[in-house]
């Protein structure tokens, strides 16, 4: 399973790799999920419904938080994705921010 | 035929005679076009994510139905049609 590796392609940020010239000695470990929530657990669906699953796949600015975040597997990403977008459309997700909490 | 799920949302400062109304509305117009519907959930107020033609509040109905994919597109403009319903989106489920 390549998403399990350490040195997934998604890691490299460009602070990581200012840090790899500093010498592997400064490099610190984020720990992250080693497994995808929905290859392990048959029983949690994707649906564009479930408010609740998918807002702790977006971040605070709404955006699609990476699969370097959150663990989940390319297949079950592109489903993640998906489902946030269609939920984004029917306004149980936010495009941008959470609205309520600026306004009111 | 195929499996669909068809989310809208009404706007919720219609009283409960006019959001009943709109619901069989959609219902019937399924109907007649040879749609079969499996189940009508209505999940009733909620706050939107971000404001509708400045609404803060939907009234939200869910219909899962079986339906032909050629007639899904009349039923999206149909549904165009109706000033009470601030979005709609259809999905097939199967």
């Amino acid at each position: 399973m390549t998403e399990n590796r350490p040195t997934d392609r998604g890691d490299r940020s460009n602070r990581d790799d200012r840090r790899e010239r500093g010498g592997s000695r400064n490099r610190r470990f984020v720990s992250r999920p080693k497994f995808c929530q929905f290859c392990s657990d048959k029983k949690l669906v994707i649906d564009y419904k479930n408010v609740e699953l998918l807002s702790r796949l977006v971040n605070e600015t709404g955006k699609i938080r990476p699969r370097r975040q959150t663990g989940t597997c390319a297949k079950h990403q592109r489903e993640v994705a998906t489902a946030i977008k269609n939920a984004r459309h029917i306004a149980l997700l936010p495009f941008e921010g959470d609205y309520w909490a600026d306004n009111n | 035929m195929h499996k669909y799920e068809l989310i809208f949302i009404l706007q919720a400062d219609l009283d409960e005679a006019a959001l009943d109304a709109a619901v069989e509305n959609i219902e019937t117009l399924i109907k007649n076009n040879q749609g079969e519907i499996a189940k009508t959930d209505r999940w009733g107020k909620r706050k939107l994510a971000y404001p509708i033609r400045k609404m803060n509040e939907g009234y939200y109905v869910l219909v899962e139905f079986d339906y032909e994919p050629e007639a899904v597109a009349a039923l999206k403009r149909t549904m165009g049609f109706n000033e009470h319903i601030l979005r709609y989106s259809v999905i097939r489920i199967d």
